[in-house]
C-alpha cells in the first residue's frame, strides 16, 4: 500500500492488507518511548551543565529509545497507511526536541540572533529589508523572519515562541515532504517512509535545520517544490501541468525569498532533473512534454532567483563569494603543500571517541549504500519515465555528497560542505531507501528478517550519531559552563547586562564597534548595530594597536564619518583563546597560535586615550564612547 | 468542504485574530486553521485536481505558510507598515482573491471532496499533540531543575548627565558631583575601595559596601583641576572596575579655557 494512497493508475506494487496494524499498541508504545526519550534528553542536558561527562551517552540513548522503534513501526509491512503517516509525524516531532531543549527560551546559535533581531525589528518598525548587523544579507531574504513576525503579531505570542511554531511546522513538513517526494518516485509507502528516516540521518537534521535560521524553513519549501515539479512533469494534460507548474513557481519563489543557498541548491537539483529527463527523452523516446515542463519550470525558477539576487539582494554574491574562493584556495594549498593548509577534523573536540569513529564510519556507510543503490538502480526500476528519471536524478544528487568531503578539510569550506549535505543527503535517502526495503524483505525466515532489521537499525544509528557529530560541535549541542569564543556559551550575564544598560541609557540602533561575541548580544538583545571588522573596514585594528601607538588615522576617519559612537571591549580576549578560533571574523589578521592574541595593555589602552570616554565597566566588558574631536590631538 | 465554507471559515478566523483579545493559546491554532484554509484554496485555484491526502495536506500547509511572507512583501511594496492589522487585511484580500479564482475555475467542474483528508489530518494532529505535550513537559521539567550558577559581576557606570557626556567636562572651581551607578548580580556582598583620581593624583578613597543583586546610584565629588586649559583625566574606580572621562578646570569667572589637549600640557 502506498503511503499517500496514490491514484490507482500509479500503483505498481502489490497492496498489503493492513490486517495487523495495531495502532493503539503503536501509539502507546511510542508515547512511552517518546516520554522516556525526552526524559533522557533532559538528563543529558543536565549532565552537560554539571560537567558530569555522561551527556553523550544519555543523549543518544534518549534519541535511540524513540527513533529505533518509530523507524520499526514506520517500515513494518503490516503498518497501515495512516498509522505510517502518524508515526512519521511523531518522528518529526520528537526529532525537534533536542534543539528545543538546547535553548527553549531564546536565541543561542549565531544565526538565531540575527533572525531574532530581524523579526523583532519588523514588529517595532514595520519594515522589511532592513540591513542586519549580525549577518549582513539576512534582511534581503525576509521569508522566515516576516513569517515569524506575522505569526507573533497576529497571535500575540512572543517572537521566540512564534519562531518555535514556524520551525516545528517546517521540520514536520520536511519529513512529510521527503515522504511524499519518495512516494512520487517509488510509489511505495514503505520505501517512502524509509526515505524520510534516512534523510533524517543527515548532519543538519537534528540541530542546524531546526535552528531559527532561514535554511530551516527554506529546506521544507525546497522539498515541496520538488514534489510540485514531479507532479507537473507527470501531469496527464496541459491544464494539469499548468496548475502544478504554478504551484512549483509559487513555492520556488517563496524559497528564494527565504534563503539564498537553498534557492541555488533548488536550481541545481532542478537542473540535474532536467538533464536526466532530457537524456532519457532522447535515448528512450519518452514523452517530450516531460523535459519541456522540467526545463520551463527550471528556467522560471532560475529567473526568479537571478532577479531576486540582482534586484533585491545584490550583496549576496559578495557575501558568498569569499567563502567559495577561500575554500578553493585552501584546497589548492592543501594539494600544493602536502595538506598543510587544511584543518584537522575533531581537533580539540570533546566528543567521545565512538562519536568520532561513527563520523568516519557514516561516510563509509553512505558510500557503500550509494554504490549498492546505484547497482540496483542500473538493473532497472519500473517503466514510468518520470519516476525512473526522478530516481536517476536523485542518484546524481546523492553523488555530490562525497566531493563535499574535500571541502570539509578546509577551514573556509567546512561550513559550506556541511550545509551542502542537507541537500545531497536527499538524493542518498531517495535512492538507498528501496535497497533497505529489499534487504528487509530478502530473508525468508522470521529470524532472518529480525536480524536484517536489527542490523539495518544499527547502521542507521551509526549514521545518525556519526553525521550529527560531524555536523555540529558539542558546544552547540549541549549546555555547559561559559566558554569564551563560543557562539553558544560566551553569552554570560555580564555581557547581557552591559547590552541592556547601553540600550536603556543610550537607546537602540547605535553604531558600535565590537568583537564577534559581544556583537551577537549587543546586536540582538541590545538592538544595536555592531560592526566586527572586515578587510575594507578593519575595525579590529583598533584593538590590535599597541599601547602608546596612535590608532590608524584612516580607520578613525571612517568611524567618525560613519558616526560610530561606541566601542565594546571584552577583556577575556587577553586571557583566553576563543573556542572557535575567531575573535572578530573568519578572515581576521589576528595570530592564532594557541595563545591569546591580545595583551591586557592593548585592550585597556582606551582607558588613557582622550578620544574614548569609558562610560561602563563590569570587569570583563567595558563600553567606551568615541570623542573623535579629540582623536587627532 | 465547499469553497464557500472555506471562505467563511477563513474569514471567521481572520476576524477572530483581528478583534479577539487575550487568548494566546487559542490564537496560534486559529492562525494555523486560517493558513490551512488559505493553502487549500491556493491548491484549488492552481492545481485543481485530486491528489493523495498527505500530499494535499503538506502542500496546503506550505502554501498557507508562504502566504504570510507574500503578504508581508506585498505590504512592503505598497509602502504599508507591517502590523497585525495590515497583515490581517492583506490575508483577507488574498483569501478573497484566491476564492474568486477558485470559483471561476470551479465553473468548469469541481474536484470531488476527498474523505481521506480528514482522517489523514487526524493522523498528523494526534502525534503532533502528543509530541507537544511531551515536549512542553520536558521543557518545564528542565526549566524547573536547579542549574549551575552563572558567573556574577559588579558593574560601574557613569549615570545621569555623566552618562551622556560626549567630550571634556567643564569643572567649576568648586568641583562637581559625578553621578554613578553601581550594580551587582550573582556575586556575594563585598566591600570595595571607591577611588577618584584626577590626572595621576588620588583625590579621594573610601570603602563602598556592595550588596548582592542590587543596583544603586551614588555620587562622588570631583574637585576642579587647575584652570590651565589642559585636558585632565578623571578616573573613578571601584575595585577592578572603573570609568574614565576628561575635564578642564574653569577658573572663577574665567569661562572655558580652550585649545590645549593632554599632549600639550
Amino acid at each position: 500500500m502506498t503511503l499517500t494512497e496514490a491514484r490507482p493508475a500509479e500503483r505498481t506494487r502489490p497492496v498489503y492488507a493492513p490486517a495487523r496494524s495495531r495502532p493503539m499498541w503503536c501509539a502507546a508504545s511510542l508515547t512511552v518511548a517518546g516520554a522516556a526519550g525526552a526524559a533522557l534528553l533532559v538528563a543529558a542536558n543536565r549532565a552537560a551543565e554539571w560537567d558530569r561527562g555522561t551527556q553523550f551517552g544519555l543523549f543518544w540513548l534518549g534519541m535511540l529509545v524513540f527513533t529505533l522503534p518509530a523507524a520499526g513501526w514506520a517500515v513494518r509491512r503490516s503498518t497501515s497507511t495512516r498509522l505510517r503517516v502518524a508515526v512519521l509525524a511523531g518522528y518529526a516531532g520528537f526529532t525537534f526536541l533536542p534543539k528545543l531543549l538546547r535553548n527553549p527560551f531564546g536565541p543561542l546559535y549565531h544565526d538565531e540572533f540575527a533572525h531574532w533581531r530581524q523579526s523583532k525589528e519588523i514588529l517595532l518598525d514595520g519594515r522589511l529589508f532592513e540591513q542586519n548587523p549580525i549577518v549582513k544579507v539576512v534582511g534581503d531574504f525576509p521569508g522566515l523572519h516576516s513569517t515569524v513576525a506575522s505569526v507573533s503579531a497576529l497571535t500575540g505570542i512572543s517572537i521566540w515562541h512564534a519562531a518555535l511554531l514556524v520551525l516545528a511546522a517546517a521540520h514536520v513538513l520536511v519529513v512529510l515532504g521527503v515522504t511524499v517526494l519518495a512516494e512520487e518516485i517509488w510509489q511505495d509507502g514503505r520505501i517512502a517512509a524509509v526515505s524520510a528516516i534516512i534523510y533524517s540521518l543527515n548532519s543538519s537534521f537534528l540541530f542546524f535545520d531546526t535552528q531559527f535560521g532561514y535554511e530551516s524553513l527554506a529546506i521544507a519549501l525546497l522539498v515541496w517544490t520538488l514534489v510540485a515539479l514531479h507532479r507537473a512533469m507527470r501531469g496527464p494534460a496541459r491544464r494539469s501541468r499548468a496548475g502544478w507548474a504554478a504551484v512549483t513557481v509559487m513555492l520556488s519563489g517563496a524559497t528564494i525569498a527565504t534563503h539564498h543557498l537553498t534557492a541555488i541548491a533548488l536550481i541545481a537539483v532542478m537542473i540535474i532533473i532536467c538533464l536526466v529527463v532530457t537524456v532519457r527523452a532522447v535515448r528512450r523516446g519518452t514523452p517530450v512534454a516531460v523535459p519541456l515542463t522540467a526545463w520551463g519550470l527550471t528556467l522560471a525558477a532560475a529567473a526568479l532567483v537571478v532577479a531576486w539576487l540582482v534586484l533585491v539582494a545584490p550583496r549576496t554574491t559578495g557575501y558568498l563569494d569569499p567563502y567559495l574562493a577561500r575554500a578553493l584556495d585552501q584546497i589548492a594549498g592543501m594539494a600544493g603543500d602536502g595538506g598543510g593548509g587544511g584543518r584537522t577534523l575533531f581537533r580539540a573536540s570533546v566528543a567521545p571517541w565512538w562519536e568520532q569513529a561513527a563520523a568516519f564510519g557514516a561516510q563509509g556507510l553512505a558510500a557503500v549504500a550509494m554504490a549498492a543503490a546505484a547497482l540496483r538502480l542500473r538493473r532497472g526500476h519500473g517503466t514510468e519515465p518520470v519516476a525512473r528519471s526522478g530516481a536517476l536524478a536523485m542518484l546524481v544528487l546523492g553523488a555530490f555528497y562525497f566531493p563535499a568531503a574535500l571541502l570539509i578539510l578546509t577551514p573556509s569550506g567546512a561550513e559550506g560542505a556541511r550545509r551542502s549535505w542537507a541537500f545531497s543527503y536527499l538524493g542518498i535517502a531517495l535512492v538507498v531507501a528501496p535497497l533497505v526495503v529489499a534487504l528487509l524483505d530478502r530473508p525468508v525466515s522470521r529470524l532472518g528478517k529480525t536480524t536484517a532489521a536489527a542490523l539495518l537499525l544499527a547502521v542507521g544509528a551509526i549514521a545518525m550519531i556519526g553525521n550529527t557529530a560531524a555536523g555540529m560541535n558539542p558546544s552547540y549541542r549541549f549546555p555547559g559552563p561559559p566558554v569564551f569564543g563560543s557562539d553558544t556559551r560566551s553569552s554570560i550575564p555580564e555581557v547581557r547586562a552591559a547590552s541592556a544598560w547601553l540600550r536603556a541609557t543610550q537607546g537602540r540602533e547605535l553604531r558600535i564597534v565590537a568583537d564577534r561575541y559581544s556583537g551577537l548580544i549587543f546586536g540582538s538583545y541590545g538592538g544595536q548595530n555592531p560592526v566586527t571588522g572586515s578587510v575594507t573596514f578593519p575595525t579590529y585594528d583598533l584593538y590590535l594597536t599597541q599601547p602608546g601607538q596612535p590608532a590608524p588615522r584612516q580607520l578613525i576617519q571612517q568611524l567618525s564619518a560613519w558616526r560610530f559612537g561606541y566601542l565594546i571591549v571584552d577583556k577575556r580576549m587577553a586571557r583566553e583563546v576563543p573556542e572557535i578560533q575567531i575573535y572578530f571574523e573568519t578572515n581576521e589578521p589576528v595570530p592564532h597560535d594557541g595563545r591569546p592574541a591580545f595583551t591586557l595593555g592593548q585592550l585597556t589602552k582606551f582607558d588613557r586615550t582622550p578620544w574614548t570616554i569609558k562610560i561602563y565597566d563590569s570587569g570583563n566588558i567595558a563600553i567606551y564612547r568615541f570623542d573623535f574631536a579629540r582623536a587627532g590631538r | 468542504m465547499t469553497t464557500f465554507r472555506l471562505l467563511t471559515a477563513g474569514s471567521a478566523g481572520l476576524l477572530l485574530l483581528a478583534f479577539g483579545r487575550g487568548a494566546p493559546l487559542v490564537f496560534p491554532v486559529v492562525l494555523l486553521a486560517v493558513l490551512l484554509v488559505l493553502g487549500e484554496l491556493w491548491l484549488r485555484a492552481l492545481a485543481a485536481e485530486t491528489m493523495p491526502a498527505l500530499a494535499r495536506l503538506g502542500l496546503a500547509t506550505a502554501a498557507g505558510l508562504v502566504s504570510l511572507p507574500f503578504t508581508a512583501i506585498a505590504l512592503h511594496a505598497a509602502g504599508v507598515r507591517i502590523r497585525a492589522e495590515s497583515i490581517t487585511a492583506g490575508l483577507g484580500v488574498m483569501l478573497l482573491v484566491v476564492t474568486v479564482v477558485v470559483l471561476v475555475r470551479e465553473r468548469a467542474g469541481k474536484v470531488a471532496d476527498d474523505p481521506r483528508l480528514a482522517r489523514t489530518a487526524l493522523a498528523i494532529a494526534i502525534p503532533g499533540v502528543l509530541t507537544l505535550v511531551v515536549g512542553m513537559a520536558a521543557v518545564q521539567m528542565y526549566a524547573r531543575m536547579p542549574h549551575p550558577p552563572e558567573p556574577g559581576y559588579t558593574s560601574l557606570a557613569l549615570n545621569g548627565w555623566a552618562g551622556d557626556v560626549t567630550g571634556p567636562v567643564r569643572i567649576p572651581a568648586g568641583g562637581l558631583m559625578l553621578p554613578l551607578r553601581v550594580s551587582s548580580a550573582g556575586s556575594p556582598p563585598a566591600v570595595e575601595p571607591l577611588r577618584v583620581r584626577v590626572g595621576e593624583r588620588l583625590v579621594s578613597a573610601r570603602p563602598l559596601r556592595i550588596a548582592a543583586d542590587t543596583t544603586r546610584a551614588l555620587e562622588v565629588f570631583v574637585p576642579s583641576p587647575p584652570p590651565d586649559g589642559c585636558l585632565h583625566r578623571i578616573e573613578v574606580s571601584l575595585g577592578t572596575t572603573s570609568t574614565v572621562l576628561y575635564g578642564r578646570g574653569v577658573g572663577a569667572g574665567a569661562g572655558v579655557v580652550r585649545g590645549r589637549g593632554v599632549g600639550s600640557c
